[in-house]
């Protein structure tokens, strides 16, 4: 099959199922369901460090998952301290924290603080240890830690209830080994389908305590937080492909084993 | 000297963070606070090695002429417009956003989009049973492919994303763990060969 035919086929594959706006039941995977349930066991005022760990090449997967965990945390006056150790991020999660704070009536320096990108990862998440305003002296709008309402009361890891970490790379291992294992920080995660199986360990040794799956993760985080969203609408678009692909692996095999039957 | 100090830095450093670790007084634990300040600030420098690095490489593909000579150009001017208007004005400026926008995100999001239609092609041509161990890898990504979305539980009845979870969770997992504990281990002989002067290939020089 020429291959020509197969990116046509993909196409299609993606197209079609976004113009019927087909809805396939998702149930909710253990991972994502103790991660919710975890959020959900936080009394209001509790503080939560999002680090948005991805760049615009995974936004679609990650986007999705954060929004949903964002509305949760919004909705149950949950605090939201909001950071990113990759350079390319914080344009995209400071629109993403800003269009669900508008949507909720979240107040800035309030509910939440975007506090921007600072290079260096390993440093900065030892740095935060100690003090956050060691490493973050202002926020992304310029404001001094000192001058934002919500981190008076917020000095280091001691002080944040959770860290979520939605990531398209090696970052949540480097949260886990600098801020959990030295730190004892509760670690939650979110990341791409791709590196998805290299997170299992943590999640059985309890060093994370939920895990949210590339875009299926998404999906059933919606569904858990009951605000629907792409993440639901793009599963069933990726199922499709998904199918596509099995049914092109399928079909080559096949005619691979007729032609080594033929040779035989 | 040029190569005993940073040998000397090493060792101390890595003798005294080590120590650190394992003593909770406040002098040693003051120690440790110093550094990551220290650490906090020296990271940046790494962001300037890898702009001037960047920028001797382009330009000598471009002096040399070497095959798409000029699409070093066109990094070139990404690099200028964006420093030109970020350090100025700051990431929140509307220019550096509308390029963010419009550019980055859109051009890096295609990139990565490319991808499904060569996984594609690929696993149509490349994923083929030829023999027992790449028929069990076939079998295995078909039912974590088929798991990790909802209409292969609705064709299997919940059974597709049972298996997939089960194979995460047993097989992927003690691979996966053993992976760890090998690189663990890799790690924490290197680290002793480098504080130690033994391995010295950080230095430059290849020995």
């Amino acid at each position: 099959m020429d291959r020509r035919f197969v990116f046509i086929l993909v196409a299609l594959a993606v197209i079609i199922p976004m113009l019927l706006s087909i809805n396939l039941p998702v149930s909710v995977s253990e991972p994502t369901q103790k991660f919710f349930d975890y959020v959900e066991a936080l009394p209001a005022g509790s503080t939560i460090m999002i680090a948005f760990d991805y760049g615009p090449s995974s936004l679609a997967e990650l986007n999705p998952m954060a929004k949903a965990l964002l509305k949760q945390c919004f909705d149950r006056d949950i605090r939201v301290i909001a950071i990113t150790l990759i350079v390319d991020a914080p344009t995209l999660a400071s629109a993403l924290i800003q269009e669900v704070a508008t949507e909720k009536g979240a107040v800035e320096g309030e509910d939440y603080v975007f506090l921007g990108f600072r290079p260096g990862a390993v440093q900065v998440i030892l740095g935060m240890g100690t003090d956050i305003a060691n490493v973050y002296d202002t926020d992304y709008n310029g404001t001094a830690i000192g001058e934002i309402p919500m981190m008076q009361n917020v000095t280091n890891y001691d002080q944040i209830d959770l860290l979520v970490d939605f990531a398209s790379s090696d970052t949540v291992e480097s949260w886990i080994i600098y801020a959990n294992v030295r730190y004892n920080q509760k670690i939650a995660a979110g990341v791409t389908g791709v590196i998805i199986a290299q997170m299992f360990p943590y999640l059985q040794t309890g060093q994370l305590v939920g895990l949210l799956s590339g875009i299926l993760g998404a999906a059933e985080y919606e569904n858990l937080v009951g605000a629907p969203d792409k993440g639901m609408q793009w599963i069933n678009v990726e199922s499709f492909v998904h199918l596509l692909i099995v049914g092109l692996v399928i079909i080559g095999n096949i005619t691979y084993l007729i032609h080594r039957a033929r040779e035989e | 000297m040029k190569r005993q100090v940073p040998l000397v830095l090493c060792f101390v450093f890595g003798i005294v963070m080590i120590f650190t670790q394992f003593s909770p007084h406040s002098f040693s634990q003051g120690i440790y606070e110093e550094v990551i300040s220290w650490a906090l600030i020296i990271g940046p420098f790494a962001l300037v090695l890898a702009t001037i690095t960047l920028i001797q490489t382009h330009t000598a593909r471009i002096r040399r002429r070497t095959e798409h000579w000029q699409y070093s150009l066109v990094v070139f001017a990404g690099l200028i417009i964006m420093v030109l208007i970020g350090i100025p004005y700051g990431p929140q400026n509307s220019i550096f956003e509308w390029l963010y926008n419009n550019v980055q995100l859109p051009m890096d999001a295609t990139m990565f989009s490319l991808l499904a239609f060569f996984i594609a092609s690929a696993a149509y041509r490349a994923f083929r049973a030829r023999t027992f161990e790449a028929s069990l890898l076939l079998i295995t990504a078909l039912i974590v492919m088929m798991g990790n979305v909802p209409v292969g539980d609705l064709l299997s009845n919940d059974t597709a994303s049972k298996a997939r979870e089960w194979i995460l969770d047993n097989p992927n997992l003690s691979a996966r763990r053993g992976i760890i504990l090998g690189v663990s281990l890799g790690v924490i002989s290197q680290s002793i060969r480098i504080i130690l002067g033994i391995e010295r290939s950080y230095l430059g020089g290849g020995d």
